[in-house]
């Protein structure tokens, strides 16, 4: 807000978009005094590479991924590379952890863990920085957030929650501990799957589940999204995530220990 | 901070028709004593895949003057069309966000769709600035488009 000025310079911003996934991933290192993009370049490229491994893996639209030969049964998952095993492993306990309203075996066409993977691929990318002599990194994959750390001075980041019944404005904003998921249907291309009928379907305009990992939240997220109230409840048991449901009419749930910020006006 | 405006778009979805939101009552927005303004006429893409089209992947980083000025990133292929995003900023401070030009092939849902998308885009960014926060979470199919075009003028005004 006093940035105006340009009398306190904030601190030094290392900002890359990386397209991957069908979509932009945004990087932003907030770095000390004495670090800036040189320093920035090889992790930089290394959290690139483990997006691009992530998508050229787990894609559901590339013809020859691995994901889409495991859809077409060409391969088994004895024969997929390890990260597909663990993703799968991981979804698996999603599943059970959500009480099955986040199922990747339940998606039209086959096994698809799209809604772990974006997430997943994102807290993995933001592993290339932890060395870094840095104040803290963002790394937003289109709505989910991976992030440790603070702008200089702060403990931590603050992010705002898009309002699903008013995309003009923000729901809320939130102090992030660590990682932050949104799922929602108002967004063109996005279709939740109620994975008990096997229809698009969601109780919730939209879902934010934070926690320590992105994978899990953005599971949770979409789990929370579809199921309502009852995987909202669930996750009142699971250590460290915490959610956010907002529903049609406007009305949100909190599990206990989400904490909302005032949303300043846009004056 | 600015920088992280550029961030937070990439989360965003969007799409719209050519608008822009006025901001004069923002501060910052009147507190330049002159404006300079700096547009470069967009190029168009070659490609068609939004993944290769437009700028090379850019590391930014801020140091900047603090004059009133203007800049509109490059044209790119997003999922209707083709867009280019304009920008305003005084200091450090964006005043404006716009779309520069657009080009979705006319059809109903298309239009629909942008003029109901690039004005939350838009309002988003500013928000966020107003807000002090680093990012926006969102149940959004990102536009690539937005996001690089936006961050191509950005970088052009050295934010």
């Amino acid at each position: 807000m006093n940035d105006h000025t340009g009398k306190r310079a904030g601190p030094q911003v290392v900002h890359q978009l990386i397209e991957v996934m069908g979509t932009v991933v945004t990087v932003d290192l907030f770095c000390s005094a004495g670090v800036g993009s040189s320093e920035a370049a090889v992790p930089l490229a290394k959290a690139r590479a483990i997006l691009q491994r992530a998508d050229s893996l787990f894609s559901t639209w590339k013809n020859n991924s691995p994901m889409s030969r495991l859809r077409r049964g060409e391969i088994s998952v004895a024969d997929a590379p390890p990260e597909m095993v663990e993703v799968l492993e991981r979804c698996a306990e999603a599943r059970e952890i959500s009480g099955g309203w986040f199922d990747p075996w339940a998606m039209p066409g086959g096994v698809d863990p799209t809604g772990y993977v974006k997430g997943w691929a994102a807290q993995r990318a933001i592993g290339a920085f932890a060395a870094m002599a840095i104040d803290g990194a963002l790394v937003n994959a289109a709505g989910d957030i991976a992030s440790f750390g603070g702008p200089a001075g702060e403990r931590n980041f603050r992010v705002g929650i898009a309002d699903p019944l008013a995309p003009h404005q923000l729901a809320c904003v939130v102090d992030l501990a660590g990682a932050l998921a949104t799922s929602g249907a108002y967004e063109r291309g996005a279709h939740l799957i109620n994975p008990h009928t096997g229809l698009p379907s969601a109780l919730m305009a939209s879902a934010s589940v934070s926690g320590p990992d992105l994978g899990l939240a953005d599971a949770l997220a979409t789990a929370v999204a579809v199921g309502g109230v009852d995987a909202l409840a669930r996750l009142e048991s699971i250590d460290g995530y915490e959610a956010l449901g907002i529903t049609f009419d406007g009305s949100r749930l909190l599990t206990s220990g989400f904490v909302l910020q005032p949303v300043p006006e846009l004056r | 901070m600015l920088a992280t405006v550029a961030g937070l778009v990439g989360v965003l979805s969007f799409h719209t028709k050519p608008s822009s939101i006025s901001l004069g009552s923002l501060p910052g927005a009147s507190s330049s004593s002159r404006s300079t303004t700096t547009t470069t006429p967009p190029t168009q893409p070659t490609s068609s895949n939004p993944a290769t089209a437009g700028a090379p992947p850019s590391t930014t980083t801020s140091a900047v003057p603090s004059t009133t000025r203007t800049a509109t990133g490059a044209q790119v292929n997003y999922n209707f069309g083709v867009l280019s995003v304009t920008v305003t900023a005084s200091g450090k401070k964006i005043t404006n966000i716009g779309i520069a030009s657009l080009d979705d092939g006319g059809n109903g849902r298309s239009q629909a769709i942008d003029q109901q998308s690039i004005p939350m885009l838009e309002q988003q960014a500013m928000q966020a600035q107003s807000a002090n926060i680093q990012g926006v979470s969102g149940a959004s199919y990102t536009s690539a488009g937005f996001a690089q075009s936006l961050q191509s003028a950005l970088s052009k005004l050295g934010l």
